[in-house]
């Protein structure tokens, strides 16, 4: 692009361009993907701009061979990613549950059509006991700093982690930098497969049943699975993100992810500056839950309001967390748009603002009513 | 200050490659832009509609842009969000040779038409009339000057359509020329 | 190599040892069955990594099946991979490690049932990555299921009267698919039944490894193998049971070659 681009750094950048840049600036050398809406321009970018980087990117023949390949590709050590959209990743789930239970590092793109997978990012959907480390970001810039979070975190736990985007974050252009993050320095990878240890009685293996070899017996499926499981619980506590302001005191708590954080926060400005008692919550990492945080942001709240574009998926892990399980209320819902590719006209600020609001007085006048605290359910 | 603008019209009217010239001119300006996604709408004929947003500073504006400061209505078959978006005493520039405006809606915004058929027409540049309207909206605005505008447009012809730069960029001259003309009418009038 | 027997003496007792022909890569006894052609088929591919002297560049990809537990007992490094997708695996690892010698081994539940698009992809794209087929026509692991080379009118237990392709469908000839595809540089069709079947088999992985260290393409070998056990056959049986069944339905030999005159 022009030299004049350079006086304030900023290019203009699809989402997709975005994030696929941010990979490569964090290591990615290896990518595997097969096109879907919104993933397909992810995956375009990557073919672009890997080989120039001295990576590879396959046009995989379908997810299970993507996200296969990118597990071969780790296992010999490269950063490596795979991607799609839910649909796409319900393919992979068998994969991305090996790569947790033999500890490749992996990082997924879920470039969503909305987000009816957060059940699938925060549960998984293969077997075992593991977990899927998920950050949402709100926007664009965002997404360039978890996609490189998400190697150095894959790479510091061995763990599959996912980046949950929609289209919005895929497909809008916007003038980003993107800027190397700082992270901490990594061990170097001595699990990785080269071949050099072949022959001297302590050749390498990835399995997930870690059985070793009969020279060097390794500890089996059942202390192997118990030592995984232990491994998610002590990342569990210590990779929990969050964000939130007006939440000191406030009435109301509106508990949004990603994208959808992002219009939910703009209504809550407005109507903070309209002088309501309101605070947002925004969990960054969805698994783990930032459960300690809402449970503080919550404590005071006389009603916590869940919008997410689905019906109900969420509001399991703040209804769990928040101090008060009763005051819990959704006020999402399925909405997609005529194209099967995207939002529908839930996700719009005037809607929001009313579903909001509403809530407040529904609320109020129900407690009113009934003569009731606000224990009753909504 | 952001500055949006909401870009409508059908597909085929160049109205994404629009969305694209005005944020790409405004971050080669130095500038924070978006270009909001646009999903659906057959390759030509459907439905097409872009939002751009502007500013000076990282910008805080959703990628579903809920109110505009502007907007450009390239055809009357599809106006997309422009009647429930646009604020009062926003800018509103019509292509003219399609689209009629009557003079009551009209009143409530700051109003501006232009033959952008014909003018491009006359510039032998039949299909760069976006660009036209692109080149008025520029300058009444003062989103972008107008070389901002040539450049990028410039960096995003694909090499296989070179041969429509020097007509592109005289429609956006053009535009520019016709928008500073109105610009002086309203400020006389 | 064992140590040198004095002979200025008389023996203190009787011998104790027997004669050792486990190549050194293997480590450790393996537990299938008797009469079982894959430990022949391990043994043929580790003593060929370590004639064309490229061990500690090998890096192997196993698939599932009796095959698996190989991996305990080879000092190679091995990554264990979901069943079936093993030419997936061994294609990001060569990509990113193009100088490693890649190769995987997988059975015919494991390459032709639940992998068939992963080979033939691998194939089509002319990887540059080594496949060992260990075909005996059953699901061994899982004790004796059909499988989608499982020969017509061979009884298994979910073809409880033989094989018949009206309800069951027909054979996969899995070597004869992929030498017809472009971008394959070596496949041939091995069996471990006869000293000369194994004698021919190994020349066939050497080329097959020399293919891939020439960067000429994808390269398959076929290796029937006995499985007495899900045949239900006795173990001394199983190589004239295999002569009379899989080797009349697989023609053993070489598909396709590239190597031309350099070998």
């Amino acid at each position: 692009m022009s030299s004049s681009a350079a006086t304030s750094g900023l290019e203009l950048l699809e989402g997709s361009t975005a994030i696929a840049r941010a990979a490569i600036t964090a290591g990615c050398r290896f990518f595997a993907g097969y096109p879907m809406s919104p993933f397909t321009g992810l995956l375009e970018s990557m073919a672009r701009l890997l080989p120039g980087s001295g990576g590879v990117c396959i046009n995989a023949q379908s997810e299970i061979e993507g996200v296969n390949m990118a597990l071969g590709a780790s296992a010999a050590g490269a950063r490596a990613a795979t991607g799609s959209c839910g649909q796409g990743i319900a393919l992979m789930q068998e994969a991305i549950a090996e790569t947790a239970l033999n500890e490749t590092p992996l990082v997924i793109f879920n470039m969503a059509r909305n987000q009816q997978d957060y059940f699938q990012c925060t549960r998984g959907g293969g077997w075992g006991d593991y977990r899927t480390l998920t950050l949402a970001p709100k926007d664009i810039p965002e997404a360039v700093e978890h996609t490189q979070l998400l190697f150095h975190l894959a790479d510091r736990h061995r763990i599959p982690t996912i980046l949950y985007g929609d289209p919005l974050i895929a497909q809008t252009r916007i003038g980003v930098r993107i800027d190397p993050l700082e992270l901490p320095p990594l061990p170097a990878k001595d699990w990785a497969l080269d071949g050099s240890r072949g022959g001297t009685g302590h050749s390498r293996q990835i399995w997930t049943w870690a059985m070793g070899k009969a020279t060097d017996p390794g500890p089996g499926p059942d202390r192997h699975w118990q030592a995984i499981a232990e491994k998610f619980e002590r990342i569990g506590a210590v990779e929990q993100r969050s964000e939130g302001f007006g939440l000191d005191g406030a009435e109301t708590v509106v508990v949004a992810f990603g994208s959808a954080a992002k219009f939910t926060a703009h209504v809550i400005e407005e109507l903070r500056d309209a002088g309501h008692s309101i605070g947002h919550f925004r969990p960054i990492t969805l698994w783990p839950f930032p459960g300690e945080a809402l449970a503080r942001a919550t404590e005071h709240a006389r009603r916590v309001l869940v919008f997410e574009l689905n019906a109900g998926q969420m509001l399991d892990d703040v209804r769990q967390h928040a101090a008060d399980r009763s005051a819990v209320l959704p006020i999402g819902g399925v909405s997609i748009h005529e194209s099967g590719l995207s939002y529908g006209p839930l996700l719009d600020v005037p809607v929001i603002r009313e579903r909001i609001l509403a809530a407040m007085r529904g609320r109020r006048r129900l407690a009113a009513r009934a003569g009731l605290s606000a224990g009753s359910r909504g | 200050m952001e500055q949006e603008v909401l870009i409508a019209g059908i597909g085929g009217q160049g109205i994404q490659l629009v969305g694209k010239t005005l944020a790409l001119a405004a971050t080669l300006a130095g500038r924070h832009a978006m270009l909001a996604a646009d999903y659906g709408g057959e390759m030509r004929g459907g439905p097409s509609q872009a939002t751009v947003v502007v500013g000076d500073a990282p910008l805080r504006a959703l990628p579903i842009v809920p109110a505009v400061g502007a907007a450009l209505v390239m055809h009357d078959r599809f106006v997309g969000a422009v009647p429930e978006r646009l604020r009062k005493g926003g800018l509103l520039l019509v292509n003219s040779s399609v689209v009629d405006v009557d003079a009551e809606r009209a009143a409530r915004y700051a109003y501006f038409e232009l033959p952008a058929i014909e003018l491009a027409r006359e510039l032998g540049a039949p299909a760069a009339a976006g660009l036209v309207m692109l080149g008025a909206f520029a300058r009444l605005s003062g989103v972008v000057e107008l070389e901002r505008l040539v450049e990028a447009m410039r960096s995003l012809l694909p090499p296989y359509r070179e041969q429509h730069a020097a007509g592109n960029a005289t429609a956006l001259e053009a535009g520019w020329a016709a928008g500073a003309d109105r610009s002086a009418t309203a400020a006389a009038g | 190599m064992s140590e040198v027997i004095a002979t200025d003496r008389p023996p203190e007792g009787a011998a104790d040892r027997v004669a050792e022909f486990r190549p050194s890569l293997i480590v450790g006894e393996h537990s299938l069955c008797p009469g079982c052609g894959e430990p022949v088929a391990l043994r043929i591919l580790l003593e060929t990594l370590q004639e064309l002297g490229i061990v500690e560049r090998a890096i192997g990809v196993v698939g599932h099946g009796c095959y698996g537990s190989f991996v305990r007992i080879m000092d190679v490094d091995v990554l264990q991979c979901l069943h079936g997708r093993a030419p997936a695996c061994a294609t990001g690892i060569k990509r990113v490690q193009p100088a490693a010698a890649v190769f995987t081994l997988q059975g015919d539940g494991d390459m032709v049932s639940e992998g068939l698009a992963e080979v033939l992809h691998a194939a089509a794209r002319g990887e540059n990555i080594t496949c060992i087929l260990l075909n005996n026509g059953v699901f061994g692991d899982t004790g004796g299921q059909q499988t989608a080379t499982t020969v017509l009118g061979q009884r298994t237990k979910t073809s409880l009267d033989g094989r018949d392709p009206v309800s069951h469908g027909h054979p996969i000839r899995i070597a004869d698919i992929v030498a017809g595809i472009d971008g394959v540089g070596y496949v041939a069709r091995g069996t471990v039944g006869t000293a000369r079947g194994v004698a021919r088999t190994k020349r066939m992985v050497r080329s097959a490894l020399e293919t891939q260290l020439a960067g000429k393409g994808f390269s398959l070998v076929e290796i029937l193998t006995m499985c007495p056990t899900g045949w239900f056959v006795g173990a001394p049986q199983g190589p004239d049971y295999m002569e009379q069944s899989m080797a009349r339905a697989y023609a053993p030999g070489e598909l396709r070659v590239s190597l031309g005159d350099e070998r």
